[in-house]
């Protein structure tokens, strides 16, 4: 089943030279408002099916965090179609709404409320969110006691058992300890196992090696190479020494 | 249709970040959730000085009048100030993670909407300690009144919270619109004081008739007019409908531009 369609899409962002954001600057320098616009994607098509795990690769720029934020729904694409199936779970921002004077129990309730769970559905998950972010007694202490790596695990625990049909990571398995960070990927991996897409930014190959069923090389905001995880990988990291030398 | 159904989904996201508010605004302070009460009770403190030694109004009960004009105002000028700016405040979580942004402007407008219902405690106690009167008949449109001040309320911030993405100044303009505009409404004097030439301005404020018919409520103690009710729900809908439509407009971009 496919959950994730992209189709031609195009994006471009305006890219202000100087802009007047206040009354004053736009009354006395009426021109100050030019900008061009830059296209980020220039026709970008995939598809997505169930239990798979893409990884997206490419330059700083290339786009890749675009696309993630358009199949989140942030950003909209300026031409073309995204057709989603099922709820998103984003590892892109974590800890939304964390409120630093409530306690690790409560921010899980705001949190996971973002993520458009409902109050039944975090009841059922509280004891397993508690339980993988090791955070023990602690959870009911205020968070601005925590240190960041016990922010971090918080914050993830919450994403990562959202229960989503598609889960989105961008560059983020850098929480916690060589531990934590080993659990993670093995909950990524459970989670696909039991149907979630995973779409995955990283520029860690041995990361996307791990996880990925197949890579999108993207390039200049179109798609390079597309296809099996090794050999994308490796015309990518040659691309990358050839133009070092 | 569809919007109206995802807001529904993530009614748990809205009613969290309206606790999250309640509870945390006054985490740390020593007198915590008491500020609630004691910020409006100081601002009428001041106001009875004014208006009923200095300034005399001439008004029977003049509390009574000021106060069940007053904290319904508070309730209007708070969700519209605060939520002028609640999209920029929050221009991380927009930028970052997906859900219908409409909720934050629904969060400020229901937060300071619970202070209002929470601060009618002070206006029961004005009207028992000035020995005013109470019609059952009366306070039975109360909520009615209050649902339509919450939609004009809602429909404002907005339109104001969408606009002040693009246009920052709005944030200030609001603050000095809001100045002038507590004193285009009748809350520190009867309508009937105004002069001739002013009368339309105040037909045209939507806030008249809703402070109109929380003062035929609680200090005439009557049955609010059916010309104020109409008018009232006119308006609070007609901006509702602007203020939804605008927004959903403006809030495609709203991620690229903050």
């Amino acid at each position: 089943m496919t959950t994730i369609s992209v189709c031609a899409v195009k994006k471009n962002f305006k890219v202000y030279f100087d802009k007047g954001n206040m009354l004053k600057e736009r009354i006395l320098f009426p021109n100050r408002n030019h900008y061009e616009r830059r296209e980020v994607l220039r026709g970008i098509s995939f598809a997505c099916q169930r239990g798979e795990a893409v990884g997206l690769i490419g330059k700083n720029g290339c786009g890749k965090s675009t696309i993630l934020k358009l199949l989140s729904r942030i950003l909209r694409p300026n031409e073309g179609t995204i057709t989603v199936n099922g709820r998103v779970s984003s590892l892109i921002e974590l800890g939304a709404g964390f409120h630093m004077d409530m306690t690790g129990r409560e921010n899980i309730y705001i949190n996971a409320a973002i993520f458009g769970l409902k109050r039944k559905e975090i009841n059922a998950r509280l004891d397993a969110i508690i339980r993988f972010s090791e955070l023990g007694e602690y959870i009911d202490n205020p968070v601005r006691t925590y240190s960041s790596g016990m922010y971090m695990r918080l914050a993830f625990s919450v994403a990562i058992n959202v229960d989503a049909d598609i889960l989105l990571v961008d560059e983020i398995l850098a929480v916690g300890d060589v531990n934590f960070r080993k659990k993670c990927f093995d909950k990524l991996k459970e989670i696909k196992a039991s149907g979630t897409t995973i779409v995955i930014v990283s520029h860690s190959m041995e990361q996307l090696y791990e996880i990925c069923d197949r890579l999108i090389w993207i390039d200049n905001g179109l798609i390079r190479m597309e296809g099996d995880t090794r050999r994308t990988a490796e015309a990518y990291l040659n691309e990358m020494k050839n133009e070092r030398d | 249709m569809g919007r109206i159904r995802e807001l529904v989904e993530y009614r748990e996201m809205t009613a969290s970040l309206v606790r999250r508010e309640l509870r945390g605004k006054y985490k740390g302070s020593i007198l915590g959730f008491l500020w609630t009460f004691i910020n409006p009770l100081c601002q009428i403190v001041i106001y009875t000085v004014v208006f009923s030694m200095i300034m005399r109004s001439g008004l029977e009960n003049f509390n009574i009048y000021m106060i069940s004009g007053m904290i319904p105002w508070f309730f209007f000028s708070g969700s519209v100030l605060q939520g002028a700016g609640c999209i920029r405040a929050h221009a991380n979580m927009v930028k970052k993670i997906y859900f219908p942004r409409e909720v934050l402007p629904i969060v400020v407008t229901t937060f300071q909407f619970i202070n209002m219902l929470l601060s009618f405690i002070f206006i029961i106690a004005v009207v028992i300690v000035e020995k005013g009167q109470f019609n059952p008949a009366a306070w039975g449109y109360l909520p009615l009144v209050m649902l339509i001040e919450y939609m004009l309320a809602l429909g404002l911030s907005l339109l104001i919270s969408a606009c002040t993405v693009y246009f920052r100044d709005l944030e200030h303009i609001t603050s000095v619109m809001m100045m002038a505009w507590i004193y285009l409404t009748p809350i520190f004097y009867p309508i009937k004081t105004i002069p001739e030439y002013l009368l339309p301005v105040f037909c045209w404020n939507p806030m008249t008739p809703v402070i109109e018919m929380y003062h035929s409520i609680i200090y005439y103690a009557v049955v609010p007019d059916l010309a104020d009710l109409v008018q009232a729900a006119f308006s609070a809908i007609a901006f509702l409908i602007l203020g939804s439509l605008v927004f959903r407009k403006l809030e495609e971009n709203f991620a690229e531009e903050l």
